[in-house]
């Protein structure tokens, strides 16, 4: 007797919809990979070497931060979120405002990323950035 | 007199050949994420809430720990040797974009130092590396 072999049908891929899936899924693991390579912060333009710039003192906000990341605008002590209001005030009146912030060598770096949030968030064009002279 | 007709086959792709393009894919993606690595060194990043892309085409990420110590490419290096590569850097595309990832706890002077390098360099645009703030 002749024993019939059960036909196998091969599924066709391209209709069955895996490749799409497949697709799908490596897209989503790229668009994963590339986020995770970004790096988010602020842009600082760096000045030229030996530049100096003379600014009127009333176009001058300096902020200090001291060793403990106490911060000072022109000598008066101010939290951070003081400095957003005084910087939107002066503008007002003097529109080429320069901001100058003054760092102590020992102050923590978060503290200054905190004033630079506020100055990049403010958009104050002239930022000048320093760090206090050590006496060590 | 009976014509045939040529029959028209639809065309198929074996399936026993599927777990040998997933394996294939498994390697590309391997590689790919290698190719993708990055060599961190355990830092607390510094939080804000406001922040901006500062990824260009061509970066050097210079990692700074809380004790000061820098690294570029996750090996400890003095400052002098940090400049020369930096400088490396900037010569061969002048358009490399330097990022400096700093524990938030290191002092201000660890930052200043590859700021003044990059003064003296006269490499003029320098990113700062944060995290999200969670409110």
């Amino acid at each position: 007797m002749k024993i019939r072999r059960k036909k196998r049908n091969l599924i066709d891929i391209a209709d069955s919809g895996a490749l799409s899936d497949l697709a799908f899924l490596l897209i989503v693991f790229f668009i994963v990979i590339a986020v995770f390579n970004i790096n988010k912060g602020f842009l600082l333009e760096l000045p030229e070497k030996n530049s100096n710039r003379i600014v009127s003192t009333d176009d001058l906000i300096r902020v200090d931060i001291s060793n403990t990341g106490l911060l000072t605008a022109n000598g008066s002590p101010v939290e951070i979120r003081d400095i957003e209001k005084m910087v939107a005030e002066i503008r007002k009146v003097h529109p080429n405002m320069t901001f100058a912030l003054i760092i102590h060598p020992e102050a923590k770096y978060q503290c200054v990323v905190e004033v630079v949030e506020v100055v990049r968030q403010m958009e104050v064009e002239n930022f000048s950035i320093s760090m206090m002279e050590d006496k060590n | 007199m009976k014509i045939s007709r040529k029959k028209h086959h639809k065309p198929i792709l074996p399936v026993n050949s599927m777990s040998d393009i997933a394996f294939l894919l498994l390697i590309f993606i391997m590689l790919i994420s290698l190719m993708n690595y990055r060599r961190e060194i355990k830092v607390d990043y510094p939080e804000a809430v406001f922040q901006e892309i500062t990824q260009a085409d061509k970066n050097l990420e210079i990692w700074v720990d809380v004790n000061g110590r820098l690294f570029i490419d996750a090996e400890n290096i003095d400052l002098n040797k940090a400049e020369g590569l930096i400088a490396e850097s900037i010569a061969s595309d002048p358009a490399v974009r330097i990022h400096i990832v700093a524990d938030k706890n290191t002092a201000y002077r660890n930052i200043n130092q590859i700021m003044e390098v990059l003064t003296l360099l006269q490499h003029r645009v320098l990113s700062l590396v944060v995290k999200e703030k969670q409110l």
